[in-house]
């Protein structure tokens, strides 16, 4: 044991003495991966959505800045929505919902995604099941108006409605 | 015709190197002159490049150039001690570089003028091929020595850009240099964060046209979907000790807040409420995270304890606060709303100060260098957004302006040694 100890102090007494202070440098590999060519990677989900261009939206609503409501010149062309779902069960609505690039895009992915979830709620409240419809925020990232002025964001703040099937 | 365009492309992606400028300097900067010690070398003056670059960059230097000095030293006995008050230089650098075997180390020393003695000799050992990330460390040694805080010149940057249909998740050194491409996609990629070792980053990519959260191992490329769902999941941040990460998630129907061991999958809930609660970020401790939501009518951000699940407001002033992290134990930084900007903001948690730090008109995503003394960020000029940060005991402010299309979504990577 004292042996160890006396080892252990010597070590100790070998690095404080040594003059100057030593760094190691380490250079670190990394690899790329691509996407955009066909081969799209594989991953254990089952979530993957076709990548068809749906085309233009059937019906777009627009949005308040950091808000989530409804507003009532939107509700007709909603009604028309709901009324033509209820009429034929086989109908699903993709819900797609967006917001203008003011503040930060963490924040404004979840209040797209409640843009649209609040036209699921409508649509619901008027009799479609919710079977029918699917929701997903985009957040910042699909702005139809690139502009950077309260034209362009007031465009961008909105709801797409699809129909996929 | 095909293989021309893909030569194209090839020249296309290493073109580009990231060019830092400062835009404001510090007002009393170090001024120093760096010299090769005994010898006039090819890589001793590639390495002086180097560091003179890295410390030119922090705003905190003046680094003197060969034709402004008045006689040029071999070594520490050489130093004429007046000509160099004379220039009111602080320290010379003696930098000695050497090449033996398969190494290529540099040993380097500060020589005070005022005392006329060396005060300190360190030295970095590396291998040629690493010329310019050795040189980064001792650029750090040299500002450690000077400013007592660690240097960031052998951290490295995660950023992404984007150009009209292709979003790329890159990594460079900090000074723009060596940039690699760690994804590229015809898909919005945001949310980059990097594991505590540096081995891995997680980020959320639109690729299967939702929002969902990946890791991704740096040297073999390997990604894993953090959790399959037909709902959003989005914001990564790695916990202290990495082995959790925390994100937001829709999976329950509401925007919330949870963990995941990524290693047993278990998911703990943190937040239950009906309004959004995202952009998690851990406590230096682990023991706590901060997060927007926004439960009272406009986005504040909130603090919760991970165990106690005790959860309290900490900003009060704007009705626009998000994106928050910790700088150290008592003070956060996040995107603040101030008439109608967004600024990069701090928050003293004990005096309940807030300090807004930029003034630029769309600031987002602000993130903090390892050493908890430079902040980077993304803004916007027209349409096109690049990184800008700022010095936080010097003030000094620097901008990467975009070389093509956007540059956004920045992430310092934790000290790599």
């Amino acid at each position: 044991m004292k042996n160890i100890l006396i080892s252990l102090f010597s070590i100790f007494i070998i690095f404080a003495c040594s003059s100057t202070p030593v760094e190691k440098v380490d250079v670190q590999e990394t690899k790329t991966v691509d996407l955009t060519e066909n081969s799209q990677e594989e991953t254990d989900d089952n979530v993957v959505m076709s990548d068809v261009d749906l085309g233009e939206a059937y019906v777009t609503v627009l949005f308040d800045y950091d808000d989530d409501t409804l507003k009532e010149e939107s509700l007709e062309e909603l009604f028309a929505v709901s009324r033509l779902m209820k009429s034929n069960a086989k109908y699903t609505l993709l819900v797609e919902g967006h917001a203008d690039e003011r503040g930060t895009r963490e924040y404004n992915l979840a209040l797209s995604e409640r843009r649209a979830k609040a036209v699921e709620d409508f649509l619901t409240a008027t009799g479609v099941s919710s079977f029918n419809i699917e929701v997903v925020g985009y957040g910042e990232e699909m702005p139809v108006d690139n502009g950077s002025n309260e034209t362009a964001w007031s465009k961008n703040r909105r709801a797409e409605l699809f129909f996929i099937r | 015709m095909k293989r021309i365009i893909f030569l194209l492309f090839l020249a296309y992606e290493f073109k580009a190197d990231l060019v830092l400028e400062i835009t404001e300097s510090a007002s009393k900067p170090v001024k120093i002159a760096i010299l090769e010690k005994n010898s006039n070398s090819l890589s001793g003056q590639e390495i002086i490049n180097v560091i003179s670059n890295d410390l030119k960059r922090t705003g905190e230097f003046k680094v003197l150039g060969m034709d402004e000095l008045l006689s040029i030293p071999m070594n520490e006995s050489e130093v004429i001690q007046r000509d160099w008050l004379l220039l009111d230089v602080d320290s010379i650098i003696f930098v000695e570089v050497q090449n033996e075997d398969n190494n290529l180390d540099i040993a380097y020393s500060i020589f005070d003028i005022s005392y006329n003695e060396t005060e300190d000799k360190r030295r970095v050992l590396g291998l040629p091929d690493s010329l310019r990330q050795s040189s980064h460390y001792v650029s750090d040694g040299i500002y450690k020595y000077f400013y007592g805080i660690e240097g960031i010149s052998s951290t490295k940057l995660m950023y992404v850009t984007r150009n009209s249909d292709t979003h790329k998740l890159i990594i460079s050194d900090a000074d723009g240099f060596n940039e690699q491409v760690l994804l590229k996609s015809n898909n919005s990629i945001i949310s980059p964060a990097w594991s505590t070792d540096a081995k891995e980053i997680a980020y959320v990519s639109f690729e299967n046209n939702r929002a969902q959260v990946f890791t991704q191992n740096l040297a073999t490329g390997k990604r894993n979907l953090v959790l399959s769902s037909k709902s959003s999941v989005s914001s990564p941040a790695w916990s202290p000790d990495n082995k959790d990460l925390a994100f937001t998630s829709t999976k329950d129907g509401n925007s919330e807040i949870y963990t995941i061991n990524l290693k047993s999958k278990k998911i703990t809930r943190l937040t239950e409420n009906l309004a959004i609660d995202t952009e998690p970020a851990w406590s230096p401790d682990g023991k706590n995270i901060i997060f927007t939501s926004d439960r009272s009518g406009s986005p504040q951000i909130y603090e919760i304890n991970v165990r106690s699940k005790l959860k309290r407001r900490l900003t009060t002033e704007g009705n626009y606060n998000a994106r928050a992290s910790y700088l150290g134990k008592n003070e956060i930084i996040f995107v603040h709303r101030s008439n109608i900007n967004f600024n990069i903001a701090k928050l003293d948690l004990g005096s309940r100060t807030l300090e807004v730090l930029t003034s630029t008109k769309n600031d987002e995503s602000p993130c903090i260098a390892p050493n908890g003394n430079v902040i980077i960020y993304s803004t916007k000029d027209g349409n096109l957004s690049y990184l800008a940060g700022i010095n936080i005991s010097s003030k000094v402010s620097f901008k990467l302006p975009a070389l093509y299309g956007e540059l956004k979504e920045p992430a310092w990577s934790p000290f790599l040694r």
